[in-house]
């Protein structure tokens, strides 16, 4: 059980800036993701944490430990690799005992402790085998047990469900948040698939081009994203951004991007004064855009003229691929809505929720 | 109609089912005549007396007698007019020379190539251009060179002990006769046989000659074992040596158990090696099944003896790749 903290580490291969002076403090018992495009440093920053690659400058501290001259094996950590990494030629047994082994612990407790994490894991009657006789998933659950007799202070998680098929990657996903729960153990977790990272973290660090975006719970990013980058990343299908200018009309303040205006209610108006007439970009996720035929009730909702250029039907609901000028854009609207290929309609905007980011700085204005 | 369709369909087939024979006949044809006609004729001559005067007749030769296993006796019994001849010890010494060979060039490849591999090592390719050379020398060329290394007056080996032998004081030459000595240095160590120095100057020699190939093989295993298992073990807790002995040595096995059987028939029948280092001598102290039946021949042209002796060998070898080709499928690859 420990804390882990990152202070302004920086990693760099030659000319390359991989980890761009991170500054994380994870909690005790939390389950953080780090997540981020591909290449944007977060395996290289969970690497670091592990020992497998040197910083450049910084600290990391597991508990209350600088860890940074402390070997792998040292630093009582476990990790479950995105190839598994299994021992090809050791019996899923001995691959789960090999780290216990190697610190000497008695034959009996590893016995005990390989058995018990078969069953929380539901391999027990695969022990004999050799990896290759398993599934990707049954490997998987391997490279999971193999983390957890262990016993240590915090686990790493490094992309463990990219290689799993969609069906099996949501089943491993709530396994691994019940594990948490079961384990109560630090658990730091690296994916680019959002969704994982919404479902499973209790905090969520986003990065990008090594350089820490946002820390936040899953919904206070979803709801306030700091930035363009993290309102992109998160959310799927992602936010819709319009690029435009704010306008003083009489009272009203609009939001005006050359081929429509909305009015932005004026409850939320008053951080926005200070942009008017400067260029911004205007955000606004597709569940917050309806068919003006099926609007919520209580939303503030200014309609915007549009041309349907594509329907996917999803049972559930509808995307919608809208046009208007030079803008496309997505809305996630109620199954009934009638709207059609090509046809000349009016949407709904919340504009309860609605985002709005410098376009200089890309942060949002608040 | 129907029955000329059927007539066509089976002439069909039978064309089908006859062409891949066709397509091995012209391999067999010459195999026929450069392979099995010379096995053949070889064991046929094994069972008579074969010499020199039935070489213009062959077979057909007026003298020639069959005298059934006389010669496989002959050979196990000690009765071949050759002095100190005993096929039990031949046979002993050249299984030995050749597992002593494959235990030393294996984990000698192995060690070189884990030490070439070293991430961050400079000019990793010239290294590995340099010691493929003694794969591609004939041995004949690399036994005279080291047959003349270790001369007795002039060869370097010599020289070189004499150097070292100064540096502590001493001041006669160093004059050890590498080839040529008889009394064996550890005289307990075969039993069967006097290991003689000529064994320990030619697996000096026939180091040089294997090494390289079991560390091309090493190489290559060494690059097919992933990277994150060494990460996952050191995350374990294994040391560097702990990831040599419980990773990387398994993970070479599939790869390396074909190469030392590969290099144990390659040195078990190293003829010219042997023939061109030594002949076999001092006293036949160094020679091994292939170089003695060729002896028989060429000095006392007992073909019909040497003719049983191949086929000692042919059992022998036979056994080997049955023995081999069991633990190899046994060993195949882990993933």
């Amino acid at each position: 059980m420990a804390s882990v903290t990152f202070r302004n580490v920086y990693k760099r291969f030659g000319d390359v800036i991989a980890v761009n002076n991170l500054n994380i403090a994870v909690d005790d018992k939390e389950f953080l993701v780090l997540v981020g495009p591909s290449g944007c440093g977060k395996t290289t920053a969970l690497r670091c944490l592990a020992g497998l690659e040197e910083i450049s400058d910084g600290e990391i501290l597991i508990g209350d430990r600088v860890v940074n001259d402390v070997a792998p094996k040292d630093r009582d950590i476990a990790m479950v690799f995105q190839s598994y990494a299994l021992y090809p030629h050791l019996s899923v047994y001995d691959n789960m005992a090999f780290g216990l082994k190697l610190r000497k612990v008695p034959k009996d407790e590893i016995k005990r402790r390989v058995n018990e994490a078969a069953d929380i894991l539901g391999i027990r009657d695969l022990l004999d085998r050799k990896p290759r006789q398993l599934s990707g998933g049954q490997r998987q659950r391997v490279a999971v047990g193999r983390a957890i007799v262990r016993e240590p202070k915090v686990f790493l998680f490094d992309e463990p469900l990219s290689n799993l098929d969609a069906k099996l990657r949501v089943a491993m996903r709530a396994e691994i948040s019940k594990l948490h729960q079961r384990l109560k153990t630090t658990f730091i977790y690296v994916t680019h698939d959002q969704i994982e990272a919404m479902t499973m973290a209790t905090r969520i660090a986003v990065i990008n081009k090594g350089v820490l975006q946002q820390l936040d719970t899953p919904q206070n990013l979803y709801d306030r994203p700091n930035n363009l980058f993290v309102a992109g990343f998160i959310g799927s299908p992602a936010m819709n951004f319009f690029p435009g200018r704010l306008r003083k009309d009489g009272d009203k303040l609009l939001v005006d991007t050359g081929d429509f205006s909305v009015a932005i209610p004026a409850k939320y108006a008053k951080p926005y004064e200070s942009h008017v007439g400067k260029e911004i970009i205007f955000g606004i996720r597709p569940e917050n855009i309806h068919d003006s035929e099926f609007i919520p009730p209580n939303v503030d909702v200014e309609k915007v003229a549009v041309k349907v250029d594509v329907t996917e039907l999803m049972g559930n609901e509808i995307f919608l691929y809208l046009v208007s000028g030079k803008n496309t854009f997505v809305a996630r609207v109620d199954p009934r809505s009638k709207l059609r290929l090509g046809q000349q309609a009016q949407v709904a905007f919340d504009m309860d929720s609605i985002h709005i980011f410098d376009a200089a700085t890309e942060e949002a204005i608040r | 109609m129907a029955t000329a369709k059927m007539k066509f369909r089976r002439g069909m087939d039978f064309r089908r089912a006859i062409l891949p024979y066709l397509y091995l006949v012209p391999a067999f044809a010459v195999m026929s005549v450069i392979t099995f006609y010379p096995l053949i004729y070889q064991v046929i001559i094994s069972f008579t007396d074969f010499q020199t005067k039935d070489l213009r007749f062959g077979l057909a030769s007026p003298e020639l007698n069959f005298i059934g296993f006389k010669n496989y006796t002959d050979i196990l019994t000690g009765g071949l007019p050759v002095q100190n001849f005993n096929f039990t010890r031949v046979l002993v010494y050249n299984f030995w020379w050749a597992i002593t060979n494959v235990m030393v060039h294996v984990p000698a490849g192995v060690l070189i190539a884990v030490l070439l591999n070293t991430p961050g090592l400079w000019f990793k390719k010239v290294y590995r251009a340099i010691y493929i050379l003694p794969v591609v020398i004939p041995p004949l060329v690399v036994a005279v060179v080291w047959q003349n290394i270790f001369h007795e007056t002039n060869g370097a080996m010599n020289q070189f002990l004499t150097t070292v032998s100064q540096w502590f004081g001493a001041t006669d030459p160093v004059r050890i006769r590498w080839l040529t000595e008889y009394t064996p240095p550890i005289p307990w160590l075969l039993p069967t046989g006097p290991l003689t120095l000529a064994y320990y100057a030619m697996m000096i020699a026939n180091f040089w000659l294997g090494w390289p190939f079991m560390t091309v093989v090493a190489t290559g295993a060494l690059q097919s074992i992933p990277k994150d298992l060494y990460e996952a073990a050191s995350i374990d807790g294994a040391s560097g040596p702990q990831q040599f002995w419980n990773i990387t040595v398994p993970l070479l096995r599939p790869a390396m158990i074909p190469a030392a059987v590969y290099g144990f028939i390659t040195s078990f029948n190293l003829f010219a090696f042997v023939f061109f280092m030594t002949n076999g001598g001092p006293a036949r102290s160094t020679e091994i099944l292939v170089t003695f039946a060729y002896d028989l021949v060429r000095n006392l042209r007992l073909y019909g003896a040497a003719a049983a002796f191949s086929v000692f060998i042919f059992i022998v070898a036979l056994i080997v790749f049955l023995v081999t080709n069991k633990i190899t499928r046994a060993t195949e690859s882990y993933t």
